[in-house]
């Protein structure tokens, strides 16, 4: 049985093997309430041209006997072979079904295709979006015959072409799209913080320094005397101050706490000095002048 | 495709007996039936001891050498010539196969008409098997053998098969596939086949009989597979071969049509060589990230950070039988995730780094901890998956941008606030002493 090597008697029946074919093949689409729609008859050497279309309570008969054909090529006896198969096939998709069919002793098979209840042989239909047609239809679906013997050559052939109603899609599984690129997410920002044009910015600190116009001229008005202003301790304790000042500057733009405070802390007690030593200066000069 | 017709070029090297071997152990173990003889599959052997693999036979009901010890698989591949075995020693079990697999060690099963232990495991692996005794049968092309020995040819879309590679011969069952994206078709029915327990023209009512009445109907058509791979998300293959005459030397050696040698010599070495995790095996070997400008990892990182992600994958060269940096994956995906993926992106090839993948990339504004996912997932090939997982947090206090032209008047207040307790320090220092003047001016008025 495994070897191959073996001759059997088929390779006897092979070297005369008739063929198979059909005859008086008919196929007819009717409407649910029994009006033929269409009828063609049907054959191996001349297939249908024009696919055949259903709508969704259609039904559709196939008839055809299947014969012997003779070194000729004319139709012999009925027969029955082991094998009688409507494929359906969709050339696009590759979703194929396999309808069997029944042939009794005369050699008559039939079929029949009612779309209210489609048997579960038929492939998927989905809808596919086709630019050239206003609605979207279904690829259509290559039926052919399949007749395979024991006894004959067998027979493989092109019948129509069917274009079914759609129908929902071939289920997938729940992780089949993980096994595919996944749509790209792309994050949206918060707008980045915006700034108030500069202009407004520049006019709201000329508000903001205007008083000083004011101070300055104000001051400039009043007759002033700075006896004390040029003496050395004074000047100073005033470059200390600035010094002082200097350093805040300079922590907001740079320093760390722990910088600024050590660098205070040494201003702060060089600051303190000099004031001690200028307010001492003044008030010795106030008594001095009493 | 490119990168199967890339990879295909470096199985055609090996075609001509290159030394070849596994990403994972060499030492197979062959559980042949007593039925079978080692000589009827001479040419398969012999193929697979040339690529370096160390073959060790046994009987199904033998104690020794076991597949497994304390759970530990003592190979590192099993092949099972016993289709009609229905029973065997302890060590080999449906779940100890299911097992070993999860161990990746990487299992050849072949089926028969015969139902075995073995076969209603199958059904584990989605795939559903005719009723027992119904071989596949097809009389296309019409032959001199018999019906039960289908030429199938091997068609262009067969994963990691050497193109060309003429029509195999095949006896056994087929199985129906289901929708799982693990399972890998290698082979499909052709579409005149059908499974039968009929041997005359008499047994067409039994046949549709069968259709009628089963509820998965009739087992017909190129929707079967008869030779199926899967890929367990471990790591273990497995591969589901419909019969075990695929591998025998009859068959290798036999014509599929006038002039022809079939190809099964050459087909059975490829479907060995992906089982045991020769092709279509991919591994990250390390990832990196920083933000852009520096090299080292952060532990942190702050939120709308340019963040730079590389990771570094290989491919496993059986030729030279080692990994091998691999630039040819178009559709890599990182996802930056934080309970739901906030991005996703391709991750592209990096230029002039073979095996090198980077992206460039902005942290999402929120903060949180997140991960990021790579899990690549392609019919036929080992999974990738890796997931560092990176904190990303708000800036600190002194993280914000500073000097902003909106402050520009506060600036000005501060400065002249400054600029004022100077000033009228140093006036109120300079100036005179007027208590004394008018103490003298009174003095003198009196």
């Amino acid at each position: 049985m495994r070897s191959i090597l073996a001759v059997t008697a088929l390779l006897a029946a092979f070297a005369n093997a008739a063929k198979l074919g059909i005859s008086s093949g008919h196929v007819t689409i009717s409407s649910s309430d029994k009006t033929l729609l269409q009828s063609e008859s049907i054959s191996i050497e001349k297939p249908l041209k024009a696919p055949l279309e259903l709508n969704s309570k259609d039904v559709l008969k196939l008839s055809f006997n299947v014969v012997e054909k003779t070194k000729k090529g004319d139709d012999g006896s009925a027969a029955q072979p082991h094998q009688t198969f409507l494929r359906f096939y969709d050339e696009v998709s590759g979703e194929e079904g396999i309808q069997p069919l029944r042939v009794t002793s005369s050699g008559k098979a039939k079929f029949e295709l009612n779309m209210a209840k489609p048997p579960p042989s038929l492939p998927p239909t989905p809808a596919v979006s086709n630019s050239t047609h206003a609605l979207d239809k279904p690829n259509p679906l290559t039926v052919s015959l399949i007749l395979g013997s024991f006894t004959h050559e067998p027979l493989h052939a092109r019948l129509f072409d069917l274009v079914l109603p759609a129908s929902q899609p071939a289920p997938s599984h729940p992780e089949e799209a993980s096994f595919h690129s996944l749509p790209e997410i792309k994050h949206t920002f918060r707008p980045d913080p915006t700034s108030p044009p500069k202009i407004i910015s520049m006019i709201g600190a000329g508000v903001v320094l205007a008083p000083w116009v004011v101070l300055l001229g104000l001051w400039a008005a009043i007759p002033q005397s700075l006896p004390f202003l040029s003496s050395p301790s004074v000047l100073v304790f005033t470059a200390l101050l600035g010094a002082f000042e200097g350093l805040l500057l300079w922590y907001w733009v740079a320093l760390k706490l722990g910088q600024v405070l050590a660098y205070g802390a040494i201003l702060g007690i060089a600051t303190a000095a000099a004031g001690n030593r200028a307010l001492s200066m003044l008030a010795s000069a106030r008594t001095k002048g009493m | 495709m490119a990168r199967w017709l890339s990879f295909l070029a470096q199985v055609a090297a090996f075609a001509s007996l290159a030394w070849a071997n596994s990403s994972t152990g060499d030492s197979v173990l062959v559980v042949l039936e007593k039925e079978l003889q080692r000589e009827q599959f001479s040419t398969f052997f012999n193929g697979l001891e040339e690529r370096g693999y160390q073959l060790t036979f046994r009987e199904p009901k033998a104690k020794s050498p076991a597949v497994s010890d304390a759970d530990i698989p003592q190979f590192s591949h099993v092949i099972l010539f016993s289709p009609t075995t229905k029973s065997y020693a302890d060590d080999i079990t449906p779940q100890s196969l299911v097992s070993l697999l999860a161990s990746n060690v990487n299992i050849i099963f072949t089926l028969s008409p015969t139902q075995t232990p073995i076969s209603s495991l199958a059904s584990e692996f989605s795939l559903i098997l005719p009723p027992p005794h119904t071989p596949l049968l097809s009389h296309f092309p019409p032959r001199d053998t018999p019906p039960t020995t289908i030429p199938i040819s091997i068609s262009a879309n067969a994963p990691f098969v050497t193109p060309g590679t003429s029509p195999i011969l095949f006896s056994g069952v087929p199985h129906a596939l289901s929708t799982n994206p693990l399972v890998v078709p290698f082979v499909h029915a052709p579409p005149e086949s059908f499974a039968a327990e009929s041997e005359s023209d008499g047994g067409a009512d039994a046949v549709v009989d069968a259709a009628e009445k089963g509820g998965e109907g009739l087992w017909a058509g190129s929707s079967m597979g008869v030779i199926t791979g899967f890929q367990t998300k471990g790591g273990g293959r497995a591969m589901w071969v419909g019969g075990v005459d695929v591998f025998s030397d009859d068959f290798a050696q036999s014509e599929v049509e006038k002039g022809v040698k079939s190809g099964n010599a050459q087909f059975s070495q490829d479907i060995a060589a992906w089982t045991f995790q020769e092709t279509g095996v991919l591994r990250i070997d390390n990832t990196t990230h920083h933000k852009v400008g520096e090299v080292s990892s952060p532990e942190t990182y702050t939120v709308n950070d340019r963040i730079v992600y590389t990771t570094h994958i290989s491919k496993y060269d059986p030729t030279s039988s080692k990994w091998v940096p691999y630039s040819g994956l178009t559709d890599l995906q990182l996802e930056f995730t934080m309970l739901d993926p906030h991005i996703r992106t391709a991750l592209k090839p990096l230029a002039g780094v073979p095996g090198a993948y980077q992206l460039t990339f902005r942290a999402p504004d929120r903060h949180g901890v997140f991960k990021f996912v790579i899990d690549y997932k392609r019919k036929g090939w080992s999974h990738l998956s890796s997931a560092i997982t990176v904190p990303v947090v708000p800036p600190r206090h002194d993280g914000y941008p500073r000097f902003l032209s909106a402050a520009w008047p506060y600036y000005a207040g501060a400065m002249s606030t400054s600029v004022g307790f100077v000033l009228f320090s140093a006036l109120w220092l300079a100036g005179d002493v007027r208590d004394g003047k008018k103490a003298k001016g009174k003095g003198k008025a009196e």
